[in-house]
């Protein structure tokens, strides 16, 4: 029989643990609420921005920009990883990892060249542990992320891809916020805009100022910048979502081995006390 | 009077969305007035002043940093990186904000990219600062580069 005051002892534990995880859990939610309103509000910037773009390309068939273009010689490819920046958010952040080393083998094995731009803690720590070609490392900015930020890591993007010719595409990591308990880890490409395409492009007479080329040149920093806020801020929602779920769970978890301990306990104290009991009867009738 | 309606975005959120009359704005080729039924037309903003005249009559302003303008058969779109209403623009903010900038100009002067990204930041901020009516005079032109 258990002691009793071990299992005390358990049940105390099991109790303040609890409280943090329903704490956290807590926390999340509010957290997440915020993230997805700022997620949703960028969606309309973006899609303009997108449409846009892709008319502009529909228009004019002799348009060729050099972010359209493909590069088809094998050389770098840059990965930007989006990771949260903390743990204990259930399979958030090893989902990301799994679908990145994916993606840095099949690299490899072609002979091409991973360099990636982790974005959040964890993934800092985790391409650094692994020596892999670190291009500027973020972390510490999805909670407070704003556009400017967003503008200048997208300016160092397309700076770095237009200088190196040897960068073959830009592709991007992140976590798709689908509900609060479904998060997607997904990969899509960034530059090269290949799959430019609206709907039903409309072909009509459109005067750009000074040219389409220098537009759709001033509209890709903007896209890529309101793309990769968008990524930050619904990877930040996703943590936040499966932070909650796994904490949920914790504190689920925690109250079903709070009842078995308290039943383990009652059990033990009544053991005793029945035990107790017996001696004194058996004392009493050993004195007759 | 005819009217159109017009669409601001601002990746955080939407800017204005109502029909209006005119809009004037600052392209890079020069400054554009764009009235109802005008032909389709892309151009590209500077940082500067947008200004709206709206179905009453009554005229609206906004500092904008940098964006795109896209008149279409149904509407026109203004996809600006960022912008704010004259009357929401704290001067306070914008002053401080322009003294940082040229504390930074001070500072970076041997690293061209941050001064660059500093000048930006002060230009951004005197066009506050003019678009709220704090200051009346011209933008100040950006400090050169040191070689």
């Amino acid at each position: 029989m258990a002691n009793l005051k071990d299992i005390k002892r358990r049940i105390h534990s099991v109790e303040s643990t609890m409280q943090i995880t329903k704490a956290m859990e807590l926390v999340a939610s509010s957290k997440l609420r915020k993230a997805k309103e700022r997620a949703e509000s960028v969606q309309p910037f973006f899609e303009a921005t997108y449409k846009l773009m892709a008319e502009i390309v529909a228009e004019d068939i002799y348009f060729n920009s050099q972010f359209v273009r493909k590069r088809t010689e094998k050389g770098a490819v840059l990965l930007i990883v989006i990771a949260g920046d903390r743990g204990l958010a259930g399979g958030f952040n090893a989902n990301i990892f799994r679908i990145a080393q994916t993606r840095i083998d099949e690299i490899k094995q072609t002979g091409g060249n991973p360099i990636v731009m982790p974005i959040g803690q964890k993934a800092v720590d985790y391409f650094e542990n692994r020596n892999i070609k670190i291009l500027k490392a973020y972390h510490h900015i999805a909670e407070h992320m704003n556009i400017y930020l967003a503008m200048d890591m997208a300016e160092l993007i397309l700076n770095t891809y237009q200088r190196h010719e040897s960068l073959q595409s830009v592709e991007l990591v992140f976590t798709n916020y689908v509900s609060p308990i479904l998060q997607v880890a997904q990969k899509m490409e960034v530059i090269p805009l290949e799959e430019l395409t609206v709907k039903n492009p409309r072909r009509c007479a459109v005067e750009y100022e000074p040219s389409p080329e220098a537009v759709f040149d001033k509209l890709v920093p903007r896209y890529v910048a309101s793309l990769l806020y968008g990524a930050i801020v619904e990877s930040f929602a996703s943590e936040q979502a499966s932070r909650r779920t796994a904490m949920e769970n914790a504190t689920d978890n925690a109250t079903e081995m709070i009842d078995n301990l308290s039943l383990l306990y009652n059990r033990a104290r009544q053991g005793a006390i029945t035990q107790e009991i017996t001696e004194i009867v058996g004392g009493a009738s050993a004195q007759q | 009077m005819n009217t159109f309606r017009l669409v601001i975005l601002t990746p955080d959120k939407k800017l204005f969305d109502d029909q209006v009359i005119q809009l004037t704005a600052r392209t890079t080729e020069g400054d554009v007035g764009i009235l109802a039924g005008h032909i389709r037309y892309v151009a590209i903003l500077k940082t500067g002043a947008l200004t709206v005249k709206l179905e009453n009559g009554n005229m609206k302003k906004a500092a904008i940093a940098g964006g795109v303008l896209k008149v279409s058969d149904d509407k026109t779109s203004v996809l600006v990186t960022a912008g704010e209403w004259a009357e929401e623009i704290d001067p306070d903010w914008a002053e401080r904000s322009r003294q940082d900038a040229m504390a930074k100009i001070e500072a970076f002067q041997n690293e061209p990219d941050r001064l660059e990204r500093a000048n930006l930041k002060l230009q951004r901020a005197l066009n506050r600062l003019q678009v709220s009516g704090r200051s009346t005079g011209q933008i100040i032109p950006p400090v050169k580069k040191k070689k």
